[in-house]
């Protein structure tokens, strides 16, 4: 494989030539860099080549001046700190004047003036997407699953509408990795209703990687990768921060965000931000969904020195949460499942109240960080990082007999993580990075929650390498590669019932494991080892002026995570008992992922096909039922079987002028159990956005009106069972529906953003925005709150951006 | 070179601190006593003229013996819930519900077979003097046989129905017991 694709390499080599340096490299380009609104120059921006060293600074009148250009196609970007940056491709073969206008990260809903975001590549051949500065602004106070679902190919698998974790190509938990920083974040991610412990107002730009591309950050993420990143730095004195406010009436509460950095010439910086949630019951079209109050509050601080060749920070970070799950969804045994399904309403609706009860979730995340990086010379620069991580984590049922403030589920998993890595450059063609990842991780579920773990204690040890590079002999050639190896040991104690332990057969598979019989229970102490290989190649080229094209192959492998390993418990949503699976080996999986896109013109556009095989796929299925004092129960166990999934994400965006533009999107996903010959579970359908959106002269008044459909899932499995109701002349089997997905649905978003200019030397816009406007009664198949009410009806949101 | 080759030393350093680290094995965890289990459920029917009856329907066996009534007859019937996981420590849950009266409700459901109940004469009540049936009377008319359902519910949405739909809440239990009602 790797050999063709040298091939490859070598001869587009030669077709394009070298002709950068052949010939007179003696260009000027100047130019002024202003604001977009209001026209007043901007100082201090950096305008760059991309892929060279060739950089220039405006003057106090916003003038630049880059000189010694070479003839040829090259792309700008433009970047100040509190702008949003802008990338342009240019043909120099004159002196030219080129005139920027950038635009301060409050008002736009599009990062980029001259060019749409959401169509590029950003970097190599990872299918890659970004939100930007102002994307995030808009999801100020929702969560990072509903940011990303803007972006072709990304869903979200939601508990209720706060508890949403994003999904991309289908895949969603271990399978995704979020990273913070530079660092993998490690809560229990594992967990369908499980949120990430992210604040979306702490970071500057997210970026989506589909495909496991990055292997710096872990082979084990075949979905693809989220990566937060936090402001870029500017070696300037400087004050800078952002304010944002909002309130809306869904839930009739509301958030308060604030940021702030100093930075200084000699490269020290220092950075404060803290959020602030609260919202009361949400509300569906026709009724309260009670108990679905939320509250969160986040503090992150940043202290650091970034010069040219070394460079130090130190990162903290907390995060808080406590939400709500719908009351409705706390069932006893399958019957009250059935009956909430024949019931088209919730069947407890109380009034609105901002006071959140059990069922809920509380959540603490915090995160300590160490950067340290040394430039040795212009080839050779060394990163050390070390991170720790603690989450904790508590769930609180309905119960009887034990006070409320006892958690059923009480879980402490710290992690410590070490990455050194070491990165060498050669010109602007050849680039390598070598690093070597340690974890160390430890999970304390604590007993006095009188309630059997569902996860059991474990540390957990990984240790990883990686080599990574990537070849670039012209803007329109990209080659990159990248090999790791890891080893995850578990080191696991857990009491499992006796008659579970026998019933599976592990005392005559793992007699070693066994350690102490206490009563019914039997304490083990199982110790598992795997070893993962990871490789990703790909290309992209520059096929014309308008059209890129990329193609890329990952393989990926996971192995088990404490969920599927170690599971055992009721889950109180769906009345079942989760059982994981001591036999599972790892999961590999190869990914194929190709791109072509249209960059420039009227008409944009993008269409990026995916094909992925699983082998190993790990999955949870029915098995039996269990008979309980709670009548019978059905047991899910953790499986493996082989996947197949593949699917289409497109974009498409059409310029009518420089003030209307049309945008769509859309993905399409087909997942298949190949053993058994069944759909896979939980796979997002058809769905598509299109929105179309107006912009007055210099963007002082923007309106955005987004229609969002998505289709019915026709491909599922099916997992119904049944129960036995009592009738007057004896018992009757009934069946219990978990399967069928609900119907297509349509919803109507609309968007009103007003640029008031400065106010007390704020750069101040106000946004208005209707979700949902038409008031749609509608239900997703990826909510699990879907058996038992529909979704959020219309919110009215007003938010204060202030800049300063 | 010389940098890197201390760059390597370093991370080798650690590496074998963060292995050091992960060779310490953990404390062993406490065995969880399970605070909320109910394991098994008696019945107990006394009526004048007959010997006590008593029904346990366990966990471990999942089902019961089965209950032999006599037509046409009243019984005071009281129902026990208990916690045996611990053979040692046999704990009775009864007290804890009538504490909690406001939150349970015992429901029977039957059928192939006729029988009404109502209050016991020593029932517990809830704040609204509603019966939660601990103790309750019940009259069987003919001969037949069948099946009763017993479930406590949690958290009822009201106290004062005929069937379980109509009570809404969570099922605490639901065990099937065999019923057989012979001629007197």
């Amino acid at each position: 494989m790797i050999k063709s694709f040298f091939k490859i390499t070598v001869l587009v080599f030669f077709l394009k030539g070298i002709p950068l340096c052949s010939q007179n490299c003696d260009f000027i380009l100047s130019g002024t860099i202003k604001d977009l609104h209001d026209g007043s120059p901007i100082y201090g921006a950096v305008i760059r080549i991309e892929g060279s060293d060739v950089f220039a600074q405006t003057q106090e009148n916003g003038s630049y001046i880059l000189k010694a250009l070479c003839p040829g196609s090259v792309v700008f970007l433009i970047e100040h700190a509190e702008c949003n940056s802008v990338r342009k491709k240019v043909s120099i073969n004159a002196n030219a004047t080129l005139n920027f206008e950038l635009e301060h990260h409050i008002n736009a809903l599009e990062e980029i003036i001259i060019s749409d975001n959401q169509l590029k590549v950003l970097n190599g051949n990872a299918k890659e997407s970004r939100l930007n500065a102002d994307q995030i602004t808009r999801f100020s106070n929702q969560s990072l699953a509903d940011a990303l679902t803007t972006l072709a190919g990304v869903s979200s698998l939601k508990t209720g509408n706060a508890i949403a974790k994003p999904m991309i190509h289908g895949m969603y938990g271990s399978r995704v990795g979020i990273i913070v920083n530079g660092i993998r974040l490690r809560d229990q991610e594992w967990g369908p209703d499980h949120a990430p412990n992210i604040d979306l107002n702490a970071f500057q730009s997210v970026q989506l990687v589909k495909g496991a591309a990055a292997l710096k950050y872990g082979g084990d993420t075949p979905g693809g990768i989220i990566v937060l990143s936090p402001h870029k730095l500017i070696l300037r004195d400087s004050l800078f921060g952002q304010t944002i406010i909002n309130t809306a009436t869904n839930g009739w509460g509301g958030s308060l965000t604030s940021k702030l950095m100093k930075t200084t010439s000699n490269g020290y910086y220092v950075n404060g931000q803290l959020t602030a949630k609260r919202f009361g019951d949400l509300s569906s079209p026709e009724y309260v969904l009670s108990n679905t109050g939320m509250k969160e509050m986040n503090i992150s601080f940043k202290l650091g020195r970034s010069k040219i060749s070394k460079g130090w920070e130190l990162n903290y970070s907390r995060f808080q949460n406590e939400t709500g799950i719908l009351r409705s969804a706390h069932i006893g045994n399958i019957q009250d499942l059935l009956r909430a399904l024949k019931e088209d309403k919730p069947l407890r609706i109380e009034p609105f109240t901002y006071r959140i009860n059990a069922p809920k979730q509380q959540g603490l995340h915090q995160n300590i960080h160490l950067i340290y990086f040394n430039q040795f010379n212009d080839e050779l620069k060394w990163k050390l990082d070390y991170n720790y991580q603690v989450n904790s984590r508590k769930e609180f049922d309905i119960r009887r007999g034990v006070p409320l403030d006892v958690p059923a589920i009480d879980l402490r998993l710290q992690t410590h993580n070490i990455l050194g890595s070491l990165q060498w450059k050669k010109g602007f063609n050849w680039e390598m990075e070598l690093g070597i990842n340690a974890l160390l991780q430890d999970n304390y579920s604590d007993p006095n929650t009188g309630v059997k773990r569902l996860i059991p204690d474990y540390i957990k040890t990984q240790l990883g390498s990686y080599l990574v590079g990537s070849f670039k002999p012209s803007n329109s050639f990209h080659w990159d590669w990248g090999v790791r190896l890891d080893h995850v040991g578990w080191d696991v104690q857990k009491y499992y019932n006796v008659s579970d332990w026998k019933s599976r057969n592990y005392n005559t598979i793992f007699p070693q494991f066994e350690v102490d019989n206490v009563g019914t229970q039997i304490l083990v102490n199982p110790t598992v080892n795997f070893l993962n290989f990871a490789a990703q190649t790909g290309i992209s080229i520059e096929l014309s002026e308008q059209f890129n094209t990329s193609f890329s192959y990952v393989l990926s492998q996971r192995s088990p995570n404490a969920s599927e390993l170690f599971s055992d418990g009721l889950h109180h949503s769906l009345a079942t008992i989760e059982f994981g699976s001591l036999t599972l080996d790892k999961e590999s999986s190869n990914k194929f992922l190709f791109s072509l896109t249209k960059t420039q013109g009227k008409l944009k556009g993008a269409i990026e096909p995916y094909f992925s095989k699983i082998n190993n796929y790990i999955f949870i299925a029915p098995k039996a039922l269990q008979q309980t004092i709670r009548g019978a129960f059905p047991v899910w166990q953790y499986e493996a079987t082989d996947a197949l999934l593949w699917g289409v994400d497109a974009v498409l965006a059409y310029e009518f002028s420089d003030r209307l533009n049309l945008d769509i999107n859309a993905s399409y996903t087909h997942a298949q159990d190949m053993k058994n010959e069944l759909p896979l579970i939980n796979i997002p359908p058809f769905n598509s956005s299109q929105s179309i959106q107006y912009s007055s002269p210099k963007k002082r008044i923007d309106i955005k009106v987004m229609h969002h459909f998505t289709a019915t899932q026709n491909r599922f499995p099916d997992l119904n069972f049944s129960v036995t109701t009592l009738q007057e002349d004896g018992l009757i089997e009934q069946e219990v529906d978990v399967s069928t997905p609900p119907s297509a649905y349509q919803k109507v978003d609309v968007f009103f953003s007003l640029y008031l200019g400065n106010i007390n030397k704020s750069k101040t816009s106000l946004r208005f925005m209707f979700y949902n406007i038409t008031q749609s009664k509608y239900r997703d198949y990826l909510n699990r709150m879907r058996f038992y009410a529909d979704e959020i009806g219309r919110n009215v949101q007003v938010q204060l951006v202030l800049s300063y | 070179m010389d940098k890197t080759t201390i760059l390597y030393t370093k991370n080798t350093l650690l590496l074998i601190l963060l292995i050091t680290i992960s060779s310490c094995s953990k404390d062993t965890p406490e065995v969880v006593n399970e605070e909320e289990l109910i394991t098994t459920i008696e019945l107990n029917f006394s009526t004048q003229g007959e010997p006590d009856q008593t029904v346990r329907w366990e966990t471990e066996a999942a089902n019961s013996a089965e209950i032999v009534l006599k037509s046409n007859t009243e019984y005071d019937v009281q129902i026990t819930f208990l916690d045996e996981s611990d053979p040692s420590d046999i704990e009775n849950i009864n007290a804890e519900i009538i504490e909690e009266a406001d939150e349970h409700q015992v429901f029977y459901e039957f059928s192939g077979v006729s029988v009404t109940y109502g209050q016991g004469t020593s029932d517990a009540l809830d704040s609204d003097q509603n019966p939660v049936y601990i103790n309750s009377i019940w009259n069987t008319s003919d001969a037949n046989s069948g099946v009763v359902r017993v479930f406590l519910i949690h958290e009822p949405t009201t106290k004062s129905s005929t069937t379980r739909d109509g009570f809404g809440g969570e099922t605490d239990v639901s065990v099937d017991i065999p019923i057989r009602i012979i001629e007197e």
